[in-house]
């Protein structure tokens, strides 16, 4: 931990996202707007003390809507990360340890996966599926755990044959224990920085499908769909597309901080 | 003025391209300026057309090209009546199956050559011919006899009266024989080079930039004042905006932002650029599956009619700019029913219908429900911002009520191929169009709901059916009118579907165009066209290199 802090980078990303966490979270205690509620009355202001990122066509607070499609946002890229990082352990540690067919097998699953753009991978799925949030975190969650799979087995295939590993296999140790005790423990370094840059890749694919109309539905906001919302008005209400523009910029640049600092951090062989 | 002439000549024969427009200085465009003919006026279309003939072409760039170079038999005069145009007077037999038409005499093709009965027939013959390849055909098969007695009269005989009959002769643009003749209609040249007989011929088609027309001396509707039409193609709506305000192009159709918000702000674009208004063509509406509980009971659509505030979707969908309409018809036309009025809004009316039809929240939940069912439905609708933002007005309008509605918005191709040919939905937000011939018989007929159909919405009722059998057999107006205005008012009653808004065409106009009619006819801003005129002073100067 000191030695993640210690390290500007990470730390700068660790301040970015857990800034945005908190907003996120605090949602309702900060702004005074049902993110929901619509005005005729006060359609497209521009930003006032009153609405601090103005209003959107329906007259909605975008602040407030900035707010709730934060959690939109952070919740999407951490549970789909997650599903990833899960299928990607399993079938890396698989694959890497008991090697052979199996191996084989799992890395041409990989390959294959590999080869078929995601983006339009998820966009075909979720135009079958109902769009909601859950969907699309599952989607996303399942079309992106090639990276961590490789990875993972890597790390399991090198650490195979060092002399701890091959000790404990000869005191008899099983399966079970050398990997959950010996093998993944000393994987986790790589798995980290691999999530926390999945995370941000995840919030820019919501983003995207959102800004597509085949993300987070109506009357819920997400960025994505606050900026498909400013399009239509952006030489004349640059507010809508701004605000959230920045926020994905700034909470993918937090992610993608945090995970290069992490990298630099967490590697035994740096200099620190 | 032979000097001006020369002077309009000198900067014609300069002008090709995009040159860069110099607005000359302090120009007064209020000032009233005489009648001339000559200048150029530029408009921008989204799309390019694929040829320049209208039944086989189809999209509307083409119609909207082609209705400059074409003439039909018919046309609708400024008050949407029919009148003459290639036709100097048409007669309906006594048994309402025969229609006769005159034309008027001395007629040219833009070529020089004659225009006479035997090009309506050879047209006629063209579009019910099985190899071509058009989807208007259908109509004109109901003629089982067409003939030419002699060269300026055109009969046409159906199997049984058949009341749109004219308005189909509005819509039939007439071709040249002697150029046509024993060429394929698909894949002819004439498509790119056309000869027509309206007041405007093609100069010059340069493809992925524009089209531009010159005025036709022959014309048969009498001469046009502006010199050239130019369209220039501009798939981007937000571009043809910026070309408007850079004054690169002279008209354009505005969105209600544009229009209410952007215009006013900008004293610069409003001192050179008119902004008007005309009735929309179309209308949008909520449309429930008639099929499906609980929108098979009448109080259930009542009930959300009276929910929905069509005021309130004018104000924030169109920010003012459109009205309610309570018929399928342009507001104010012959056949709107003028006793009609659109269902007040009025909650408390709706939730005492839901309660009637058996709803209430028995479980405490805020959504009402029956038999232990909530009161909920999905509205589909396509990606339509227009009908995304009515959408979510409805929701939240339906929610005070206790009815939980989602909405889900889908790409046009699957929303139609997958949930509307299918019947797999619960309700819709769509638009129809406002059509100008009353017959709705495909869109409300209980025989019209097939897969691909019109009358996807499942509708059915007898007394409905039998009005728009007897709409297309009636051809005296005042009793046609009749039936239709009882038809908008069961249609109304039923409330099969709320109509929620027709919005407003927007038209703006450089100001250097004169000769508009201000506040447009129900028949639109361009009714007109052909007297408007370009005051010389006023005239964009463009030096082109090209």
């Amino acid at each position: 931990m000191r030695r993640i802090l210690s390290n500007p980078m990470a730390f700068g990303g660790f301040i970015i996202i857990a800034v945005i966490m908190l907003l996120a979270l605090a949602a309702p205690l900060i702004t005074p707007f049902d993110p929901e509620a619509i005005d005729v009355k006060s359609i497209l202001l521009p930003p006032s003390s009153t609405h601090w990122m103005g209003t959107d066509g329906l007259g909605r607070d975008v602040f407030s809507r900035m707010l709730y499609g934060a959690r939109v946002s952070l919740m999407v890229g951490i549970v789909a990360v997650g599903i990833a990082t899960l299928i990607g352990i399993v079938l890396g540690s698989i694959s890497g340890y008991y090697r052979g067919w199996v191996d084989v097998f799992i890395m041409r699953v990989v390959d294959v996966m590999l080869s078929i753009p995601t983006f339009f991978l998820i966009l075909a799925v979720i135009a079958f599926l109902t769009p909601s949030i859950w969907n699309i975190m599952i989607v996303i969650g399942l079309t992106s755990w090639m990276g961590v799979t490789r990875l993972v087995r890597a790390e399991f295939l090198s650490l195979r044959n060092r002399e701890f590993v091959m000790a404990s296999e000869a005191l008899g140790a099983r399966d079970g224990r050398l990997i959950f005790k010996h093998l993944l423990p000393n994987s986790l370094t790589p798995i980290i920085v691999s999530s926390v840059l999945g995370v941000a890749s995840a919030v820019l694919v919501e983003s995207g499908l959102s800004f597509l109309g085949l993300g987070v539905q109506a009357p819920q906001s997400s960025w994505g769909n606050i900026l498909t919302d400013g399009k239509e008005y952006i030489e004349f209400a640059w507010w809508l597309s701004l605000f959230p523009g920045l926020a994905i910029l700034i909470t993918v640049l937090g992610y993608n901080l945090l995970g290069e600092g992490l990298r630099d951090a967490l590697d035994p062989r740096s200099s620190n | 003025m032979p000097f001006n002439r020369l002077f309009y000549l000198a900067i014609f024969s300069l002008l090709a391209g995009c040159g860069e427009p110099q607005q000359s200085a302090n120009v007064d465009y209020e000032q009233v300026y005489p009648a001339v003919t000559g200048g150029n006026m530029i408009n921008a279309m989204t799309g390019e057309p694929s040829g320049l003939i209208p039944m086989i072409a189809g999209e509307s760039a083409a119609s909207a090209i082609a209705s400059n170079i074409f003439n039909s038999l018919l046309k609708y005069d400024k008050n949407l009546e029919l009148e003459g145009e290639l036709a100097d007077s048409w007669t309906i037999a006594a048994d309402h199956r025969t229609i006769t038409f005159k034309l008027k005499p001395d007629m040219k093709w833009a070529d020089g050559k004659p225009l006479t009965s035997a090009d309506v027939l050879f047209t006629w013959q063209l579009v019910t011919d099985e190899n071509t390849r058009t989807p208007y055909g259908s109509d004109y098969k109901l003629v089982i006899k067409a003939e030419t007695p002699d060269a300026l009269t055109f009969r046409v005989s159906y199997q049984e009266p058949y009341a749109p009959a004219l308005d189909t002769w509005a819509g039939l643009q007439i071709l040249p024989k002697h150029l046509l003749e024993g060429q394929d209609i698909n894949t002819t040249t004439f498509a790119r080079n056309p000869v027509g007989s309206h007041y405007y011929k093609l100069e010059q088609w340069r493809n992925g930039e524009r089209i531009s027309l010159v005025r036709n001396p022959l014309a048969t509707q009498g001469e046009a004042r502006i010199e050239r039409l130019v369209s220039r193609f501009i798939p981007d709506a937000a571009s043809q905006f910026l070309e408007l305000m850079a004054d690169n192009i002279d008209t354009m159709n505005l969105n209600p932002i544009q229009y209410a918000r952007i215009f006013p702000s900008r004293p610069d674009l409003t001192q050179k650029i008119g902004l008007y208004k005309e009735l929309g063509n179309s209308y949008t509406y909520l449309g429930f599956n008639l099929k499906r509980k609980p929108f098979n009971d009448v109080r259930v659509r009542q009930a959300i009619n009276y929910a929905i505030n069509k005021q309130e979707l004018i104000d924030g969908v169109l920010l003012g700019l459109g009205e309610p309409v309570s018929s399928p018809y342009k507001p104010g036309t012959r056949w709107t029913n003028p006793e009609l009025q659109p269902y007040s809004y009025d909650a408390q009316k709706a939730i005492a219908l839901l309660k009637e039809a058996g709803y209430a929240d028995h479980d405490g939940d805020g959504i009402l429900d029956k038999d232990g069912k909530p009161l909920t439905f999905e509205m589909l609708t396509n990606q339509n911002k227009q009908r995304e933002m009515s959408a979510v007005l409805i929701q939240r309008r339906l929610k005070e009520i206790g009815i939980d509605a989602r909405i889900r918005v889908l790409e046009w191709a699957s929303f139609i191929g997958r949930f509307i040919k299918t019947g797999e939905f619960d309700a819709v937000v769509l638009g129809w169009s406002l059509s100008l011939d009353p017959d709705q018989y495909s869109i409300w007929h209980s025989s019209q709901q097939a897969p691909g159909q019109f009358n996807f919405i499942g509708y059915s009722n007898p007394q409905v059916d039998r009005l728009l059998e007897q709409g297309r057999l009636e051809l005296d107006i005042e009793k046609r009118t009749k039936i239709y205005h009882e038809f908008a008012r069961l249609l109304q009653e039923d409330s099969p579907i709320v109509y929620l808004y027709a919005g407003y065409g927007l038209p703006a106009i450089h100001k250097r165009i004169k000769g508009i009619d201000d506040p447009a006819p129900p028949a639109g801003i361009g009714h007109n066209s052909h007297e408007w005129y370009i005051p010389q002073p006023l005239r964009r100067l463009e030096i082109s290199a090209q």
